[in-house]
C-alpha cells in the first residue's frame, strides 16, 4: 500500500449517500414514467433497423431515408398496389412519342401542398432541373435523370421530358417531386437546415413530416387533404432499431406496431404470439453460391486469383450436385422460401425457369464423389482430393460476415463439400471488402445475393459479357463473370421481343444456359417476413396484392392504407396488453430488488454499525 | 475491458518513484503533463489513421451499393473523397481538416462526421458519467463497509458478489436484464416519442430509458472500486495514527470517518479517473444492446461497412477523452497526495 | 532442512525456490476461494483437452445435426438445440477449448510483451527506460476494447486475429507491474554484488530478474487471462470475431441474430453466457490469490 498520512474530512461519505438516493430515485421512476399509451390504433408505429442519414429527398440514400421522401412526396407515376403496373401520381395522363423520346404528363389539377400553395407541373420540372444542373441534388437519385435531355413545364398542368435514347424505365421514375417555391431559395443542397421542418415539412404525400430526433425517430402526421383521400390513422412514427431482434422485443411489447426483416425463427416465434400477426411473401431476391471459373475482365484478360482446379467444370458440377438446396431453404431459411432454380426468382413466374429432366441436378453426394474419382481426382490421406497435379481441392469460401444467411449457409457448403473430399476454408468479410474481392476475382467460392425486378432484364442483365469490370476494375454490374455467345444471343433476342409469351421462353432458355455451365449455384429465393400488432390494426394495404409485401414496398401503400383495429378490439388490446405490463411489472420488481439485495445488504450493514456504536 | 481487475493501489503507476525523489516544481509538472498528453493525442490521430488505411475495400463501391450509377457519378464521388490521392497528401489533408475541426465525411450518411459524434457526444456522456457515479458511491459505500467488518460474512459474500458481476460478459448481462425486466424498461433509445414535451416529462422519460443501460454499466465496474477502497483502508487501519487516535479513547466509527477513510479515498477517486478507458469500452457494447443513440452505438453502426471517416473520427475522440482523464486523474494525485506536494 | 554438505550453488538455489514454492502454496491453499477457483480450472482445462477423446466432433457439424433446431432441453440433448438442431451441450464443451485457447494465448502474448517492456525499461535505465515508459503509458490510456475493435476490423477473420487484437492491447499493465517488481529486485544487494563481479545483462536478468518477477508475472497472466475470454466474447457480439469457431461468443451472437431471444430460447443464451462467468470468476479468484499471496504490497492487508 502507498501510505498517506494526511487526516482531512471530506464530505465524500454525504455525497455518496446523495448518489445512492439518486440511484434509488431512478430506479422508482421505473413504473411511473410509463409513457402514457398512444391513442390506440391512431398512431402506427413502424421498425426500422436501417439508418436514416438525411431527410432530404436529393441527399437521402439510405433505405429508410428513401422511404421518408415516399411518404412525404407524390410521385409522377408510381407502381400500383394490385401488380406494380404504373399507376397516376401527380400525373394523371401520360404519353410517350412515337420514337420513345419525348413524354409528355398531364399533371392532375386540385392537388394541393401542405401550406395551401397549388402543385403544378412547374414544381416537377423544377425537381428534374435542379438534377440536371446541381450535382447534390444527383446525389440520391440521380440515375433516373442521366438521360434526360430536356425537362419544361410549358404550363401548369403539362410536363415535356425529352430523353436522349429511350428510356425503359419514364414511368417508374422514383424521384419525390418536390414544391418550387419552397426548395427554388436553397442554394446548398447539402445544407443541414435542408432537413429541418420548414423545408421538408411541406408535402402533397400521405404523411406530413412533424419531427425529427437523429438515431432515435421520425413523426409524421396525417395529411387530411391528401388527394386520394386522409389515411385511416392520425400519425405515423418511425423508430430505429439496432436491429431485428430489439424491433420484435419492441414488438411484443407493443412498443411498435410493424416489423420487417424478420428472421425466420422470429418469425415463427411471433406466429404464437397473441394480437400479433405475420404476414410473409415471396421475396424478389435470390442467394447464389458463384464460383471463381477463372474469370476475365471487359477487355478478355484474366484476373484475380482464384484457384485454377475451378475452372475444370467437372469440378464446379460435383459442387453443384454436392450442394443441398432443399435443406438451405429448409434449415436457414426455416422454409420461408424457395429452392434455386433459375435467377429470375419464382415470384416472376412469367419468366422463372425450373430445371427439368436432364437438366435437373440432384443432391446427391454419392454420385458427386463417384464422379470425381472418375475425373482423376482421387482423395489424399487427410480426405482432401488432390489433382493431377498434385494440388489439392482446397477453396476459400467468402460471404458477408455480418449476414447470418451467408454465416449460417457457409457452414453447410464447408460440410457438404467435406463430404465430397473438397476442402473449405471460410474467410467471411465486410461488406466493403467482399465487394471488392468479387470485383478483383480475388475468390474461389462466393455466397452472394441480388433483388431483381419484374422485368426479365433485370435479372438476366447480370450475366452478360458488357457488366464484367473494365481493365482498371472498375464499372462492373455482373453477378459472376458470365460471358457466353449462346447466352449474349438469347440476352439480345428478349430485349427486342415484343410478344411476352416468347420472350418468356427465351428469358427460361437463357437461364437454362447459365445454369448449364455451372458457374454458380442459386441456393433459394428468400421470403419477406413481416410482423404487426394485429390488437391495433386490421389490415394494410399489400404490394402486390394479395400476397405482397406491407413495408419496403415500391411507392407508400402499405402505411397509407393501415386500417386501426375496431373499438371492440381496442379495449381488449388494451386490457391485454395491461395485464401484460402487470405481469412485466412483478418480474421487474423482483429484479430490482435482486439488484438492490446484490448491491445492498444495507440493513445488514446498518444493524452492524449501530452494534459496534453501542460497544 | 481487458484491463485486469486487481487490488494492487493504481496510483501506483501514476506517480514514478523517480520523479517522487526529484521533486519537481509544480508549474513544470503540469506543463509536462499536458505535452505529454498532447503528444499522446497527436500518435492517437496518427495511429488510427494509418491502421484504417490498411483496411481493404474500395468506399466508392461501398456507397453506390444497391443503386444504379453512372461512371460520371462515381468520378464524382470520387473527386469529393479525395481517395484517389497518394496517402500521405490524405493524411495531411486530414490534419488540416482536424484542426479547422473537421474530420471528413461519413461514407454511408454522407454528413459531417463531426456532426454525428456531437449528436451521440450527449447521450455517451450521460450514460457513462452516471453510471460511474453510481458505481463509485456504491463501491466506495461497499468497500468501507467490507473492510471495516473484515472477515465478517458481509465482506465475503459482498466480494463474491462483486467479484462475480464482474465476470459478466456486459452485453450478455445487458440482454438478461432486458429480458428479465419484460417491459418495464423501453427496450430502445433514450426517448419516447409519446413522451409530452414539457421539460419534466422529457426528463424523467431520458431517466426511465436510461435506467437499464446505466444499470448494466454500473453493476460490473463497481467491483473494482470495491476492492481498492477495500484494500486500501485495510492498509490505513493498520497505521499508527490509528492505533493512536483508538487509544486516546475516539470511538471505532469516529476514527473510521474522520480519518482512515478520507485516507483511503484518494486512490479510489484517483481509479476514477484511471478506468474511464474501460468504462467507455463497456459503454460500446451496452449501447449496442439497448439502441442507446450514443458514440458506442455509432462504432457499432460504422462497423458494418465499414464506414471508416466515422470509425477514425469516433475512435480519437473516445482515446483523447481518455488521455484527457488520465490527465485530470495526475493532476488530482498530485493535488491530493502530500507527499508529492511538498517534496 | 537436511542439505548436503557439498551441493552446487544450482542445487542450492533450486532447493531455496522449491522451498519457497512450497511456502506460496501453503499460503495460497488457505485462500479457499483461490483453491474452488484452481479445481474448477483444472476441470476445465482436462475437459477441454479430452473433448476429442470423449465426444464426437462430428455433432458440430451443421450437416450432420441430429436434432430438430431450438429444441429445449430433453433426454436426447441435455441443454437443447441451436438453430441448426446441434447439442447445445455438446458446442458448449468444445467452445470451451477455443474460448479458452484465445484466453491463454492471448493472454501469454500480452504478458510476454509486458514483461520485456518491463524488465527491459528498469533494467537498461536512461533514454531506453524514458521511451519505454512514453509508449507504455500511451497505450495504457488507450481504451482497449476500442483499439481491440479496430484491430479485428483491419484484419483477415480469424481466431488469431481476435487472439493479436486483445493481446497487443492488454499488456501495458503487466508491463508497468514488472518494470516495479524489477526495480526492486535490482535494488537488493546482492544484485549489486552480482554487477560487481562482472555478471552480464543476460545473466543478471535470466538469473535474478526473472525468477523474481516471475511469480507476480504468473499472478498476473490468471487475471488477464479471464479478461480475455470476455473481450473474445464482446468481439463475437460485436460481430468482429470469428464465426466460423464454435466459441461461446459466436454461440451467443448465432442465438441473438437468428432470434433465439424472440423465441425465448433460453437454453441458448444462458450455457454458453454462464460458463464465460464461471471460467472468469475462477481465472480471477486464482488470480487474486496468488496476487495476495506473491505481492508484497498486498502483504498484511488481508
Amino acid at each position: 500500500m502507498v501510505e498517506l498520512r494526511t487526516l482531512r474530512s471530506s464530505g465524500g461519505r454525504r455525497g455518496s449517500r446523495a448518489v445512492a438516493l439518486l440511484a434509488a430515485a431512478m430506479l422508482l421512476a421505473g413504473p411511473f414514467a410509463v409513457p402514457a399509451q398512444a391513442q390506440q390504433g391512431k398512431t402506427l408505429r413502424v421498425a426500422l433497423i436501417t439508418g436514416i442519414d438525411h431527410l432530404n429527398p436529393f441527399t437521402a440514400t439510405l433505405a429508410a431515408a428513401t422511404q421518408v421522401g415516399r411518404f412525404v412526396y407524390e410521385f409522377l407515376t408510381l407502381p400500383s398496389a394490385r401488380d406494380t403496373q404504373p399507376t397516376g401520381g401527380i400525373a394523371e395522363k401520360w404519353v410517350p412519342s412515337p420514337d420513345k423520346l419525348t413524354w409528355t404528363f398531364t399533371i392532375r389539377s386540385g392537388m394541393k401542398w401542405s401550406d395551401g400553395q397549388p402543385v403544378t407541373a412547374k414544381d416537377a420540372a423544377f425537381t428534374f432541373n435542379r438534377m440536371l444542373t446541381d450535382e447534390n441534388a444527383r446525389t440520391a437519385n440521380g440515375s433516373y435523370v442521366s438521360n434526360f435531355a430536356s425537362v419544361s413545364a410549358p404550363d401548369d398542368k403539362t410536363l415535356v421530358i425529352k430523353n436522349k435514347v429511350p428510356q425503359a424505365n419514364m414511368l417508374s421514375l422514383d424521384v419525390p417531386i418536390v414544391p418550387e417555391h419552397i426548395w427554388a431559395p436553397i442554394k446548398d443542397l447539402n445544407d443541414p437546415k435542408t432537413d429541418d421542418m420548414s423545408v421538408v415539412g411541406v408535402g402533397d404525400g400521405p404523411y406530413l413530416l412533424t419531427e425529427y430526433k437523429k438515431n432515435e425517430y421520425v413523426k409524421f402526421k396525417a395529411n387530411k387533404d391528401y388527394w386520394r383521400g386522409a389515411p385511416k390513422v392520425d400519425e405515423l412514427q418511425l423508430l430505429q432499431f439496432k436491429d431485428a431482434e430489439a424491433a420484435v422485443n419492441a414488438l411484443k411489447q407493443g412498443e411498435v406496431d410493424v416489423i420487417n426483416r424478420l428472421t425466420p425463427t422470429q418469425f415463427n416465434a411471433l406466429k404464437s404470439e397473441p394480437n400479433i400477426a405475420t404476414n410473409t411473401a415471396p421475396g424478389r431476391r435470390y442467394n447464389e453460391l458463384i464460383m471463381n471459373f477463372g474469370v476475365q475482365n471487359n477487355a478478355n484478360q484474366p484476373i484475380g486469383d482464384g484457384n485454377p482446379l475451378l475452372k475444370d467444370i467437372r469440378i464446379r458440377k460435383a459442387i453443384l450436385q454436392s450442394i443441398d438446396t432443399k435443406t438451405v431453404v429448409d434449415k436457414v431459411m426455416s422454409g420461408y422460401g424457395q429452392v434455386g432454380g433459375g435467377t429470375i426468382p419464382a415470384i416472376y413466374a412469367v419468366n422463372h425457369w425450373e430445371p427439368t429432366g436432364a437438366d435437373k441436378v440432384n443432391f446427391d453426394a454419392a454420385a458427386a464423389n463417384t464422379a470425381l474419382d472418375q475425373d482423376g481426382y482421387a482423395k489424399g490421406q487427410d480426405g482432401i482430393r488432390v489433382g493431377p497435379g498434385g494440388a489439392k481441392l482446397q477453396f476459400r469460401l467468402t460471404g458477408h460476415s455480418s449476414r447470418p444467411f451467408d454465416q449460417r449457409t457457409a457452414q453447410y457448403i464447408e460440410g457438404w463439400l467435406k463430404d465430397v473430399g473438397i476442402g473449405v476454408k471460410q474467410d467471411l468479410v465486410s461488406d466493403d471488402e467482399l465487394n471488392d474481392r468479387t470485383t478483383a476475382g480475388n475468390y474461389d467460392l462466393a455466397i452472394s445475393g441480388f433483388a431483381t425486378n419484374p422485368d426479365p432484364d433485370s435479372a438476366l442483365s447480370l450475366n452478360v459479357c458488357a457488366g464484367r469490370p473494365n481493365a482498371q476494375g472498375k464499372g462492373g454490374t455482373t453477378a459472376t463473370f458470365f460471358c457466353d455467345p449462346q447466352y449474349e444471343e438469347l440476352y439480345k433476342q428478349q430485349l427486342s421481343e415484343f410478344d411476352a409469351a416468347k420472350r418468356s421462353e427465351i428469358a427460361k432458355q437463357a437461364q437454362a444456359r447459365l445454369a448449364s455451365q455451372a458457374v454458380d449455384v442459386v441456393l433459394d429465393y428468400d421470403n419477406v417476413l413481416e410482423a404487426y400488432r394485429s390488437d391495433k390494426f386490421s389490415s394494410f394495404t399489400k404490394q402486390p396484392q394479395p400476397d405482397g409485401v406491407i413495408l419496403e414496398q415500391s411507392g407508400y401503400w402499405g402505411v397509407y392504407g393501415a386500417t386501426p383495429a375496431g373499438a371492440s378490439a381496442d379495449s381488449a388490446a388494451a386490457g391485454s396488453s395491461d395485464s401484460g405490463g402487470n405481469t412485466g411489472l412483478w418480474i421487474g420488481i423482483g429484479a430490482v430488488v435482486l439488484v438492490v439485495l446484490a448491491g445492498g445488504g444495507f440493513f445488514l450493514a446498518r444493524r452492524g454499525k449501530t452494534s459496534d456504536d453501542r460497544e | 475491458m481487458t484491463q485486469a481487475l486487481s487490488s494492487v493501489d493504481p496510483s501506483s503507476a501514476l506517480v514514478d518513484p523517480d520523479e517522487r525523489r526529484g521533486g519537481t516544481g509544480t508549474a513544470r509538472f503540469v506543463l509536462t503533463k499536458v505535452a505529454e498528453a498532447l503528444a499522446s493525442i497527436v500518435l492517437v490521430v496518427v495511429l488510427f489513421f494509418f491502421l484504417f488505411r490498411m483496411l481493404p475495400g474500395d468506399p466508392v463501391n461501398f456507397m453506390i451499393r444497391d443503386r444504379p450509377t453512372d461512371p460520371r457519378m462515381i468520378a464524382e464521388l470520387r473527386e469529393k473523397l479525395g481517395v484517389d490521392k497518394p496517402m500521405l497528401r490524405q493524411f495531411v489533408d486530414y490534419i488540416g481538416g482536424l484542426l479547422h475541426g473537421d474530420m471528413g465525411q461519413s461514407y454511408i450518411e454522407r454528413r459531417p462526421v463531426l456532426d454525428m459524434i456531437g449528436e451521440r457526444l450527449w447521450p455517451t456522456v450521460l450514460l457513462v458519467g452516471s453510471a460511474t457515479l453510481l458505481a463509485v458511491a456504491l463501491g466506495l459505500w461497499l468497500g468501507v463497509r467490507a473492510a471495516w467488518r473484515r472477515g465478517s460474512g458481509f465482506d465475503r459474500v459482498q466480494t463474491g458478489i462483486a467479484l462475480t458481476l464482474w465476470s459478466v460478459p456486459q452485453f450478455w448481462l445487458g440482454l438478461l436484464l432486458l429480458v428479465g425486466t419484460n417491459g418495464l424498461f423501453p427496450s430502445r433509445g433514450m426517448h419516447s416519442p409519446d413522451a409530452a414535451p414539457d421539460f419534466f416529462s422529457q426528463g424523467l422519460d431520458v431517466l426511465h430509458h436510461l435506467v437499464l443501460p446505466c444499470v448494466t454499466l454500473m453493476v460490473v465496474f463497481y467491483a473494482q472500486y470495491m476492492l481498492v477502497m477495500r484494500s486500501s483502508l485495510l492498509g490505513e487501519m493498520n497505521a499508527d495514527y490509528l492505533t493512536t487516535a483508538r487509544a486516546k479513547g475516539l470511538r471505532d466509527d469516529l476514527v473510521r470517518r474522520k480519518h482512515a477513510v478520507p485516507n483511503a479515498l484518494l486512490p479510489t477517486v484517483t481509479l476514477v479517473f484511471m478506468q474511464f478507458g474501460m468504462v467507455v469500452s463497456g459503454a460500446v457494447s451496452v449501447e449496442a444492446v439497448f439502441s442507446w443513440p450514443g458514440l458506442g452505438q455509432l462504432v457499432y453502426e460504422a462497423l458494418h461497412g465499414p464506414d471508416l471517416p466515422v470509425l477514425q473520427g469516433v475512435f480519437v475522440v473516445l482515446a483523447s477523452a481518455v488521455v484527457l482523464m488520465n490527465l485530470v486523474a495526475e493532476l488530482l494525485y498530485r493535488v491530493l497526495d502530500p507527499r508529492v506536494r511538498t517534496a | 532442512m537436511t542439505t548436503p554438505e557439498k551441493a552446487s550453488p544450482r542445487a542450492i538455489a533450486w532447493q531455496r525456490r522449491r522451498a519457497s514454492m512450497g511456502k506460496v502454496w501453503q499460503e495460497f491453499a488457505t485462500n479457499k476461494g483461490g483453491l474452488i477457483g484452481l479445481g474448477f480450472l483444472a476441470l476445465a482445462v482436462v475437459l477441454a483437452l479430452l473433448a476429442p477423446l470423449i465426444s464426437d466432433e462430428s455433432g458440430l457439424d451443421v450437416t450432420k445435426a441430429a436434432g430438430q433446431p431450438l429444441s429445449p432441453p430433453n433426454g436426447d440433448f441435455l441443454l437443447g438445440t441451436d438453430i441448426d438442431g446441434r447439442s447445445i451441450l455438446l458446442m458448449t464443451f468444445w467452445g470451451a477449448r477455443i474460448s479458452l485457447l484465445v484466453g491463454f494465448s492471448a493472454a501469454i502474448l500480452s504478458v510476454l510483451i509486458g514483461t520485456v517492456i518491463g524488465v527491459t525499461a528498469a533494467h537498461f535505465g536512461g533514454w531506453v527506460s524514458t521511451v519505454l515508459l512514453r509508449f507504455t503509458d500511451f497505450f495504457l490510456v488507450l481504451p482497449s476494447l476500442v483499439l481491440a475493435i479496430a484491430l479485428s476490423a483491419v484484419l483477415p477473420q480469424g481466431v488469431w486475429t481476435v487472439i493479436f487484437a486483445i493481446g497487443v492491447t492488454a499488456w501495458p499493465t503487466t508491463a508497468r507491474l514488472v518494470r516495479a517488481q524489477t526495480l526492486t529486485i535490482e535494488g537488493r544487494p546482492y544484485i549489486e554484488r552480482s554487477k560487481a563481479l562482472g555478471g552480464g545483462h543476460l545473466h543478471l536478468i535470466g538469473k535474478h530478474v526473472l525468477p523474481g518477477v516471475a511469480p507476480l508475472v504468473l499472478a498476473n497472466t490468471t487475471l488477464v487471462v479471464g479478461n480475455s475470454i470476455i473481450a473474445d466474447a464482446t468481439l463475437a457480439f460485436l460481430g468482429v470475431g470469428n464465426p466460423a469457431a464454435v466459441s461461446w461468443g459466436t454461440m451467443l451472437e448465432t442465438a441473438l441474430n437468428n432470434g433465439a431471444v424472440t423465441r425465448g430460447a433460453w437454453w441458448n443464451l444462458l450455457p454458453p453466457g454462464i460458463a464465460i462467468v464461471l471460467i472468469v470468476l475462477a481465472f480471477t479468484l486464482v488470480g487474486r490469490a496468488l496476487e495476495t499471496v506473491l505481492n508484497p504490497r498486498l502483504k498484511g492487508g488481508h
